[in-house]
């Protein structure tokens, strides 16, 4: 736990020190929502349709986003230095940490430039936001570990996009269906089963975290 | 493994099988014939997954490199496994043309295969942008147990998103088979060769990459 801490702190640092993917994240979510918004202008579309462009920003400011985390410690060749001052999970948890929260500032504004531009009426705010942070928590843990195995692999940020798309298939279609969902007049609202979604974001979430843990020494040691 | 080499006189019998003996299904005429060919490539591409998936697991976890070999041959299935994906799609497209009308339904089986093309074709990228190294064993072996650590993921969503055309002879609510004796051991006939043809190619290449 001290490890993860003073792992998360460092990072935290970095970041706070010179901003560069903090900044760099938040003007590609902007200006790619700004962009769209503007594109399609004053049109009405329908909540699923609205649902899909959303997701998609969010989906394509994660990929520009994520990896960074490791392959920065791969060009400023600091990965030696963490490789023998924490243990892999220590690394592999607060980077995860990281991204999550990070993502998490990202997802926030892209949704709330994207609902005012849009002039979207959430008809359930409770479940927009749960999909909202669900989703990107599938994401950040998604992309936290391919992040790590593009870092490796010189760090081309087009191939985290061909390696997590497939992936990421199934989180995509759960978000979209929940912001849908939370856009769209439902009269069952109050029902458990309105939240099904949710409950799959979470178990992908849990299953890919768990997944990453274990594998996550293999990339970590190999050179 | 000598039984795999009955592939030399179960290929011929299967195709004399489907396309001689086997009758067409009531209403789709000889184009049901397709399907002899189709499910058994099907049924290969998600095995040679399943292979690839576990000969990665076991080289992972290989402490004493006892099967040092294993990730090349991890690799050699998922390159026979992109293959029979390939035939799988295009023979699929081809039935859906003549029987429902258009290339491609977004169907849940049509979908999920296109995924299992989507999850090869990114393997083979993330492979292909590093140099040979035990580095990129790990990762591609990482990357198809992530992979395969989803997949019930995409059971259960792929069906709520997509509804579907497939006719369903196997697998079915009363759990009863569909389907005319002889198109039933044309067909398991079939999926035997085409399995033992899997191991056979994969052998082949295991042999001459080594």
């Amino acid at each position: 736990m001290p490890e993860i801490i003073k792992n998360l702190k460092k990072d935290i640092k970095i970041e706070f020190r010179n901003r560069s993917a903090l900044n760099l994240a938040l003007a590609f979510a902007l200006i790619s929502t700004l962009t769209i918004s503007l594109i399609i202008g004053g049109v009405p579309l329908e909540p699923k349709k609205e649902a899909i462009i959303l997701w998609l920003i969010i989906f394509f400011s994660a990929i520009s986003s994520l990896a960074y985390t490791f392959i920065r410690e791969e060009e400023k060749k600091t990965i030696l230095f963490l490789r023998l001052n924490f243990s892999a999970e220590s690394v592999y948890f607060s980077k995860l940490i990281f991204n999550i929260f990070f993502f998490f500032i990202i997802q926030i504004i892209v949704a709330i430039f994207y609902v005012f531009f849009r002039q979207l009426e959430i008809q359930s705010l409770n479940l927009f936001i749960l999909g909202l942070l669900g989703g990107g928590l599938a994401l950040a843990s998604t992309i936290t570990i391919l992040g790590a195995m593009v870092a490796k692999a010189n760090g081309q940020s087009s191939l985290l996009a061909v390696i997590s798309f497939p992936l990421l298939l199934p989180v995509l279609w759960m978000a979209v269906s929940s912001t849908t969902k939370s856009l769209t007049p439902n009269p069952f609202s109050s029902n458990p089963v309105f939240y099904n979604e949710i409950y799959f974001l979470l178990a992908f979430s849990g299953i890919m975290i768990a997944g990453s843990f274990i594998f996550f020494k293999f990339i970590w040691s190999s050179q | 493994m000598k039984i795999i080499k009955t592939v030399y006189v179960l290929i011929p019998l299967n195709i004399f099988l489907a396309l001689k003996w086997a009758p067409p299904v009531r209403g789709l005429g000889d184009l049901s014939r397709i399907l002899f060919f189709h499910v058994p490539w099907a049924w290969v591409s998600l095995l040679a997954f399943l292979i690839a998936a576990l000969y990665s697991l076991i080289y992972l976890f290989d402490k004493k490199n006892k099967f040092y070999s294993l990730e090349k041959k991890s690799y050699n299935s998922a390159f026979l496994g992109i293959i029979f994906t390939i035939l799988t799609i295009v023979s699929g497209s081809c039935w859906a043309k003549l029987s429902w009308g258009s290339f491609w339904n977004w169907d849940p089986r049509e979908t999920s295969i296109v995924v299992l093309l989507l999850i090869y074709i990114a393997y083979f990228s993330l492979l292909s942008s590093m140099p040979d190294s035990e580095k990129k064993h790990k990762i591609g072996a990482i990357y198809l147990i992530l992979a395969i650590i989803i997949a019930p993921f995409f059971m259960f969503v792929i069906p709520r998103i997509y509804p579907s055309l497939h006719p369903d002879p196997i697998i079915n609510s009363k759990k009863e088979i569909f389907l005319d004796n002889k198109i039933k051991i044309t067909l398991a006939i079939s999926i035997v060769s085409f399995t033992f043809l899997y191991f056979y190619l994969l052998e082949l290449i295991n042999k001459k990459k080594n």
